[in-house]
């Protein structure tokens, strides 16, 4: 059944239409929400907002692009507007770096070509590092950063998702890029006076 | 230097590009730093993005399940309001009948609140509808003039 089939009958009501949406494209909504949270039991209340949302909104839907995308978008917003009341740590910075997160950084920094054999041990810790990084960052800073320098997204994908112009995008991405190079270059000195 | 390196990811810079900032950081110790953050970020925030959560099973029923608790009808701002304002009327109706209960079961009152004199006017009269003829004048004056600790007494003239 197309989307747009599954769209008109969960709009009559069909409860088992809107069951075959979210199976659909619940992978691509964790997806989303996964960039904001990564604890688990966050990502997956935001992705349940996510869906309840677009079910109040299905008669919005007006078919015009796929409704990934529409569903992306929607999955954006409500996360960015769920990070946005969550209470931000500015200076929770991530003075303090662990043993495990120090040796990561000499050895990702030292040498480029080990970047590509790393252990899933470390990516745990390197995302359990970003994530204190980005906990420091504005939500709209954090969304820019993860979209364009950690997916590759391009800057019309990450104005289509978030509904931003392309130029609040490209300033966006700039400033939060100067503030995450600040954050993680004030982390690299603690560990160099340690 | 600064400027080039947060106009985009350090991947996208070209290979001249990328050697001149090198060449560069090289020598001079603040761009080497923040050279080494950028780079340091960039690392970062691609092992956070490769980092996913996947959907759990029966994810969708716990979704339906959602939609049918906020689906249930909730009451109304005016019918909480009616609410509210039929338990503050019921309260004081029942605080008024309390009341009007006390008063009528409970005790009688011991004093009235009558003054003496009222009370020899009180006890004159009812003599005088007792023994009409009984009574003299100065009965009368006494009765009404006399000092107001006896005036208690004025049943006194009925004997």
């Amino acid at each position: 059944m197309s989307d747009q089939e599954l769209v008109g009958l969960a709009r009559a009501g069909d409860e088992a239409a809107f069951a075959e949406i979210v199976r659909r494209y619940s992978p691509r909504v964790f997806r989303v929400a996964g960039r904001f949270f990564r604890q688990r039991s966050l990502a997956e209340e935001a992705a349940q907002e996510v869906f309840l949302k677009a079910f109040t909104q299905l008669d919005s839907y007006e078919g015009r692009g796929s409704l990934e995308g529409w569903l992306t978008r929607i999955a954006t917003t409500t996360c960015l507007n769920l990070l946005r009341s969550a209470r931000r740590r500015p200076e929770a910075a991530v003075a303090d770096l662990t043993e495990d997160e120090e040796a990561w950084l000499d050895s990702r920094l030292a040498d480029v070509a080990v970047e590509r054999h790393h252990s899933v041990e470390s990516s745990l810790i390197a995302a359990d590092l970003a994530d204190r990084v980005l906990e420091t960052l504005a939500p709209d800073d954090r969304i820019a950063l993860m979209l364009i320098d950690g997916e590759g997204a391009s800057i019309k994908e990450v104005a289509e998702a978030t509904g931003w112009s392309e130029s609040k995008v490209k300033v966006q991405a700039f400033r939060a890029r100067r503030r995450m190079r600040a954050a993680v270059e004030k982390l690299l000195a603690g560990g160099d006076e340690r | 230097m600064t400027q080039l390196l947060e106009s985009g990811p350090l991947s996208g810079l070209s290979a001249s590009e990328l050697a001149a900032v090198r060449d560069h950081a090289a020598a001079c110790p603040a761009c080497r730093r923040a050279y080494l953050a950028a780079r340091a970020a960039e690392l970062l925030l691609r092992e956070r993005a490769a980092a996913t959560v996947e959907p759990p099973p029966f994810f969708e029923t716990r979704v339906l399940a959602a939609l049918r608790e906020r689906a249930a009808p909730e009451p109304s701002a005016l019918g909480r309001l009616w609410r509210a304002a039929w338990l503050q009327v019921s309260t004081m109706a029942a605080a008024v009948v309390l009341l009007g209960a006390l008063t009528l079961l409970g005790p009688a009152p011991e004093s009235t609140g009558e003054t003496a004199a009222e009370a020899a006017e009180t006890a004159l009269f009812a003599a005088d509808e007792t023994t009409p003829d009984e009574l003299t004048y100065d009965q009368v004056l006494s009765a009404l003039y006399e000092p107001e600790g006896e005036a208690g007494r004025g049943d006194e003239f009925n004997r």
